[in-house]
């Protein structure tokens, strides 16, 4: 296909910007404040990616997720993990059904994975084991049963919430599964403002109507023309360049997992205060949340701002402290931002 | 022929309304592309000659402060002074230019350069580094031609005239300044060199018989010395009379490093003389007064000039010592003897008693030194008591030692206690005893050998008081 026929085919810079404001807008009709938080998970849906939502109980992070799911007209499962659940409760198992004929066979029975937005509700309560059984229909949209493959239908969006409160009887992720997620988005208590209007939104009789931004059929295909979409803004170099060496900062020196490291770029307080830096998926997400902004913003290039904006929410979840870290109160965020500072620095 | 026509007239509006306006499409967006190249590059060259404007400002500002420094120093400064002065200089100059020209190059621009810069002044936000980085790749994306519409609805904001408004670089005025600087220090340092010059005329000019002085090259560094300037002629006659001396190198160990210095020093002077416009650079040799016979030959001790100064004559001829080519062995210099308080007992007197000595000696006629003899051999006497090192040290022996001090030895007498065993004994277990060798001392012209006072007879007036005292 040729680069003209593509532009005819996908939808403008202009008609992804809008459609885009249509979704938060509806969003925004039940949930009250959280700007931030929704865009970053919109833009985690066009990216092709995950989101681990994390905020104390009462945020309303059940309630986001339900709302996206039905302002996009896209299915929606949730499951609400607990220390019990096991692997078949989430990805389906084969069960001896009888056919019309009397004979039994095995039968695959989908789990709750097979849709296409899913809310993994509290998934640190679960084990590792039952964790990981999220980990291939998240990277590989697929899911093996028994030996069989089962494909899972595009747009597939994993949203799970983390209870940063609650920590007893909690398994936390493992590393190789919270590198799977795009984004970590953070759900703060709502501010004065915010909650007088939840309040006044939640508990009279009116119930906000969200209207479908995508109808029937076509909101799979929408979504997908859009996703191609993002994947066509134009990253030059110098931004790939941008992304790799913020990536790079966030791996210390003695990291023995880092090749030939150029000290130079290393902050000092990355050396003191982080075990292991971002992996490559990092850079993977800047640049693709970089590509959403830059469509947001109406052009067909990534910026430098794109990749800032996105830093923190792209790459914190990746970095992982030390003990110093915690105990001087050194959290991933702060980590992010003075890595982005120093390689501005050097960079200018 | 006339049938093909129609045909080729299709096949001609096909092509025209197939193929052109594809082909115009395509034009047209290399139109837009090349406007904003266009104007990336125009930036670009805007850039280049400001760099540049920055490197030439800077050279020629390092050159006019580093020349009217040179310049200034070649008025005000000794030649040595001169040549150090010249030489860090230099030596910054040739940082301060490999500097500037580094800068220089460093803010030369490339097109992407130039489209980063107009990103960041206009807001563009990347979207001209995107082009320039991206206008050689092949495949350039869906996007690419929204990406030149949309950069080229901005063309407005990144004209070079709006991203880069300078068209002289920052630097212009440091070369102004350096002309300020030069304007302010040539008229003062050849207002200085001038008021120099006049209190210069005004003292007479001091003839000598050079004959008559003797002078040594100067140890290099000394601070004071006697500068010699003279034609070529008497000049060239000096050096003949140094050389015929043997005191042309008389520059101790630092024979190598001073002719170097003395190089230095005269090529600092030619330099000096021809940025002060000297019609006719003079010859120049810096001597010092020196001792007349320290380090001559000493067949021109006694020579004629000397004769005219017999008294110093006479000095001269205690300095024998002092010449290492003799077999005497040497002797402390003065200076030596200076540095040694220990060893000279008076030290204080025997400054000052040189002086007088000086001056006696200058009073007395040459050959009368009966008396002066007489003198010396009491203090011999007390050499002996004090110590006595300081004789042939340049001054006169007569009262090399100051004046005598009264003898402690009263008339009650004195008592020293002597601690004293056998040698064999004291040598046992305590290894060699250390014997002093014998050295056979020459002596010199006021000393003579030891004779056996001849016994002379007892006046008869005498001869009771001497009989009484021995028999007591």
């Amino acid at each position: 296909m040729s680069e003209t026929q593509a532009a005819l085919e996908l939808p403008t810079v202009a008609d992804f910007a809008r459609t885009f404001r249509r979704i938060q807008s509806e969003i925004h009709k039940v949930i009250v404040g959280h700007e931030q938080a929704v865009e970053q998970l919109l833009s985690a849906l066009f990216a092709g990616g995950h989101v681990l939502i994390e905020g104390v109980p009462g945020t309303g992070k059940t309630t986001l997720v339900k709302t996206l799911g039905h302002a996009l007209n896209l299915s929606f499962n949730r499951i609400q993990f607990t220390v019990d659940l096991m692997p078949a409760d989430i990805t389906g198992t084969r069960v001896i059904l009888s056919g019309e004929d009397g004979r039994r066979e095995f039968t695959f029975q989908p789990g709750p994975v097979f849709c296409h937005i899913l809310l993994g509700d509290e998934i640190n309560r679960a084990t590792p084991k039952t964790q990981s059984a999220l980990l291939e229909a998240m990277a590989e949209l697929q899911v093996t049963v028994s030996g069989t493959t089962y494909p899972l239908r595009p747009p597939y969006l994993v949203m799970a919430t983390l209870n940063p409160i609650e920590m007893e009887g909690t398994y936390p992720l493992p590393e190789a599964q919270l590198d799977r997620f795009l984004f970590k988005v953070r759900l703060d208590y709502p501010e004065e403002d915010n909650l007088v209007r939840i309040i006044s939104s939640t508990t009279g009789s009116d119930e906000a109507g969200i209207v479908p931004v995508f109808h029937g059929d076509e909101a799979q295909e929408r979504v997908e023309t859009l996703k191609k979409l993002v994947r066509e803004v134009i990253a030059a170099p110098a931004m790939e360049h941008y992304a790799a060496r913020i990536v790079r900062s966030t791996q210390p020196d003695h990291s023995r997992y880092v090749g030939d490291s150029v000290k130079s770029l290393h902050d000092e307080m990355v050396n003191r205060y982080v075990m292991f830096g971002s992996s490559p998926r990092g850079a993977q997400a800047l640049i693709l949340g970089g590509k959403v902004r830059a469509l947001l913003d109406g052009r067909a290039n990534v910026a430098r701002e794109d990749i800032e904006a996105v830093a923190v929410s792209a790459l914190a979840h990746r970095i992982m402290l030390n003990y110093a870290a915690h105990s001087d109160g050194i959290d991933a965020p702060q980590i992010v931002e003075r890595v982005i500072r120093s390689v501005r620095a050097t960079r200018s | 022929m006339l049938r093909c026509l129609p045909r080729c007239a299709w096949l001609i509006s096909i092509f025209l309304h197939v193929k052109m306006p594809a082909a115009a499409h395509l034009s047209r967006a290399q139109e837009k592309l090349d406007i904003i190249l266009g104007q990336v590059t125009s930036l670009r060259a805007r850039l280049n000659w400001l760099a540049l404007q920055h490197g030439l400002y800077l050279v020629l500002a390092i050159g006019v402060t580093v020349a009217a420094v040179v310049f200034a120093g070649a008025m005000l400064l000794s030649p040595l002074q001169f040549l150090g002065v010249a030489g860090a200089m230099g030596l910054l100059g040739v940082s301060g230019l490999w500097i500037t020209v580094r800068s220089a190059l460093r803010r030369r621009s490339n097109a992407q350069r130039a489209a980063a810069l107009a990103d960041e002044r206009a807001g563009l936000k990347g979207r001209l580094t995107t082009i320039v980085q991206t206008v050689s790749s092949r495949r350039r994306g869906a996007l690419w031609a929204y990406l030149i519409e949309d950069a080229l609805a901005h063309r407005d904001e990144f004209v070079p005239a709006r991203v880069e408004r300078r068209r002289i670089a920052r630097s212009w005025w440091t070369p102004l300044a350096a002309l300020a600087v030069a304007a302010l220090l040539i008229p003062m340092a050849r207002t200085r060199q001038n008021l120099k010059i006049a209190s210069n005329s005004g003292t007479p000019d001091i003839t000598v018989d050079l004959d008559d002085l003797h002078l040594r090259p100067a140890e290099p560094g000394d601070s004071t010395g006697l500068q010699v300037q003279a034609d070529p002629a008497t000049m060239a006659r000096l050096r003949e009379k140094l050389a015929r001396e043997g005191v042309t190198t008389g520059r101790g160990d630092s024979g190598k490093f001073g002719g170097l210095l003395d190089r230095a020093r005269n090529l600092a002077g030619d330099v000096q003389s021809k940025l002060r416009g000297d019609p006719r650079p003079r010859q120049r040799l810096t001597l010092r007064l020196a001792d007349n016979e320290a380090g001559l030959d000493p067949s021109d001790r006694r020579g004629p000039d000397t004769r005219r100064n017999s008294h110093r004559g006479e000095q001269a001829g205690q300095f024998k010592r002092d010449n290492p080519g003799e077999d005497e062995p040497a002797l402390p210099s003065i200076d030596d003897a200076l540095r040694e308080p220990d060893a000279q007992g008076n030290l204080g007197d025997n400054g000052e008693n040189g002086q007088d000595s000086a001056s006696k000696g200058k009073s007395l006629p040459d050959g009368d030194d009966s008396s002066q003899s007489a003198q010396t051999d009491e203090q011999r006497g007390e050499q002996s008591y004090n110590g006595g090192a300081v004789h042939g040290i340049g001054a006169d022996p007569d009262s090399l030692f100051g004046e005598a001090s009264k003898s402690k030895m009263s008339a009650e007498g004195f008592e020293i206690a002597i601690e004293a065993r056998p040698v064999e004994q004291g040598a046992k277990g305590a290894g060699q005893a250390y014997l002093p060798p014998k050295v056979h001392t020459p002596l010199n012209a006021h000393q003579q050998p030891d004779e056996p006072i001849p016994r002379a007879a007892v006046p008869p007036d005498d001869r009771t008081t001497i009989q009484r005292v021995f028999e007591r």
